[in-house]
């Protein structure tokens, strides 16, 4: 379902292709030479901190920015020249939701249809409608829905021109558990279904590693890690076989791994792939082994050995810094 | 280009006509200042009101003056509607659609000018339950509702162009009060421009609202119609129309 799903024929398809793109604001460098390629098909994760350059690179994609420098080709076409084509080719789902709420979901979605230009639209929205349990809202105000109606609408409009590409800007951020969960299903459904190649950002881990194929971390502006997930987590490193052992275990057995903590019979080896497990199982001496467990590292580790901070600290240091530079000017 | 902007221009309708209290507002408004500020010439010898406004009823000069004016307070709405659908976030679902900037622009434009509308069949009511005689026949109506129409696109288009690099809530307000107040009252709206100083009577004779207020005048007072005006005011709208839809290319952004 995740990691290395299979593209059988059209693996090397690019659908998102970013050269060197840079987009700055004053002094300030959003986005700072970032390149890479979405293959045709996958879900695609920028993963990062809030402020790291994310929304901003969907912004130069969308053609809804221009960049600075740089180039990218998005369905084919360049976002520096070939603008309309590829706003034709591609969905568009907001971190905040946009709808009109004065309309109703067909009028939003008529809406949408003349506005992207498709004159036959009827049949496709009713099916999408149906496709996402919303047939019976229908005629009702987008304004009443609930947030989980009203993104699934977003997502809706999104597909109505049978996009190529659909890029969504942090799918899930301020949903409750359950909502989130069944957006996650929901794009991984619109994935398979409508074989439409989905471009993402978001900033929590456990989203980057359950929906995407492949992910990029950015901070500041750069991406500093590309790969699938277990590939990133296998680069950083960061398994661990944690043994709880009985009296008399001969620590010595141990010495060609790296011990990380030894406390109390409790013992923390880390080991560079999930598999150097069974090479500490056949140094040391079973009889005196109480329990074992393999300890996974998330993507959360792999952001921590790459920044040397957690996502979260990264995003309450921003806080810090805005605070302090609040209090200084306010003593002033 | 065209489907977009009719696209654009049916949504700023529908907005705007299920929102009751904006209708409600629409239709209240023009009344009190037919009832309020119209009756108050009330006891004014009937030969000082020929003498100036060549009718003996006050509102009869007003109707067509208070509608030209009420055309460019609906201006502000197209700016309000703008700033909205930045805040909102709007103007970006449009922007990464293929429809370009100019529909953005023309859509708030028509809508606008098209809430300005809704007032004429009201005044006229009102106006007749006050007395008023119309000397109208098709081809003046048509002419008195263009020329008013002309005017509202104009204005609309003005507010727009204003309001295309803000997001400020406050820009519209301030504009139409900066725009608005100046402008009508150095109009024929109100008052014939012969009881004016000549420096105000200079710019009501460049004024797009005395134009629009003097065409429908000469429909009421039965008076011989000055077609030059409509030419102004096809000049005026086409300019100023022509002139945003230029710049929305380069000046309408998403925030």
């Amino acid at each position: 379902m995740r990691g290395y799903t299979v593209y059988s024929n059209n693996m090397d398809e690019i659908t998102v292709d970013v050269r060197s793109l840079s987009k700055q604001y004053g002094n300030f460098k959003a986005v700072d030479d970032i390149s890479f390629k979405v293959k045709k098909g996958e879900i695609f994760g920028l993963l990062g901190p809030n402020g790291a350059g994310k929304t901003t690179t969907i912004k130069l994609l969308t053609t809804l920015s221009a960049p600075t420098s740089g180039e990218a080709f998005v369905a084919g076409y360049s976002i520096l020249n070939k603008q309309k084509e590829v706003k034709r080719n591609i969905g568009w789902v907001s971190a905040e939701i946009i709808l009109d709420d004065d309309l109703n979901a067909w009028e939003n979605l008529g809406l949408q249809a003349a506005l992207q230009g498709i004159t036959k639209w009827e049949e496709s929205a009713d099916a999408l409608l149906k496709y996402f349990q919303l047939s019976e809202f229908k005629y009702k105000n987008v304004g009443k829905f609930s947030t989980g109606m009203r993104k699934k609408l977003e997502i809706a409009m999104a597909l109505l021109n049978s996009p190529q590409v659909i890029f969504m800007d942090e799918p899930t951020i301020g949903l409750d558990v359950s909502t989130r969960k069944m957006l996650w299903d929901l794009i991984l459904l619109i994935k398979n279904e409508y074989k439409v190649t989905v471009f993402l950002t978001t900033h929590y881990m456990e989203e980057a590693d359950q929906l995407c194929d492949r992910i990029a971390i950015i901070s500041h502006g750069k991406i500093i890690a590309l790969g699938s997930p277990t590939e990133l987590k296998e680069k950083a490193g960061g398994y661990a076989v944690s043994i709880e052992v009985k009296d008399g275990f001969d620590v010595s057995s141990l010495k060609n791994f790296h011990v990380l903590e030894n406390n109390q019979n409790k013992i923390l080896i880390e080991i560079n792939s999930k598999d150097n497990m069974l090479d500490v199982l056949k140094a040391i001496n079973l009889e005196k082994l109480n329990s074992i467990n393999l300890i996974t590292p998330g993507l959360d580790s792999v952001f921590l050995k790459l920044t040397g901070s957690t996502i979260k600290e990264s995003e309450d240091a921003i806080d810090y810094r805005k605070f302090y530079s609040m209090v200084r000017r306010n003593s002033q | 280009m065209i489907k977009e902007t009719w696209a654009l221009f049916v949504r700023e309708v529908k907005k705007t006509f299920r929102n009751k209290a904006v209708v409600g507002m629409m239709i209240v408004q023009p009344i009190m200042w037919l009832v309020f500020f119209g009756s108050s010439f009330s006891h004014v010898p009937s030969s000082f009101l020929s003498s100036f406004f060549h009718t003996t009823n006050y509102i009869a000069f007003l109707l067509p003056g208070e509608l030209a004016a009420s055309m460019i307070f609906v201006g502000m709405f197209s700016s309000m509607s703008m700033i909205q659908d930045k805040r909102f976030g709007f103007l970006k679902r449009i922007l990464v659609t293929k429809a370009p900037k100019e529909s953005v622009f023309f859509g708030k434009v028509f809508g606008a000018a098209t809430r300005g509308l809704l007032s004429i069949p009201i005044m006229m009511l009102v106006s007749l339950a006050f007395g008023v005689v119309f000397h109208l026949n098709i081809l003046s109506l048509v002419v008195w509702i263009l020329g008013l129409l002309l005017l509202g696109v104009g204005m609309a288009s003005i507010y727009s162009i204003i309001t295309m690099r803000s997001n400020d809530w406050q820009t519209p307000g301030v504009v139409s009060n900066l725009i608005n107040l100046p402008l009508m009252f150095s109009s024929t709206a109100l008052f014939p421009s012969t009881i004016f100083p000549q420096w105000m009577r200079d710019i009501s004779s460049v004024n797009p609202l005395s134009f629009a207020a003097g065409l429908g005048r000469s429909f009421v007072l039965n008076t011989a119609p000055n077609f030059l005006f409509l030419l102004y005011l096809v000049i005026f709208c086409f300019l100023f129309l022509g002139i945003g839809a230029f710049l929305s290319r380069r000046w309408l952004k998403a925030e």
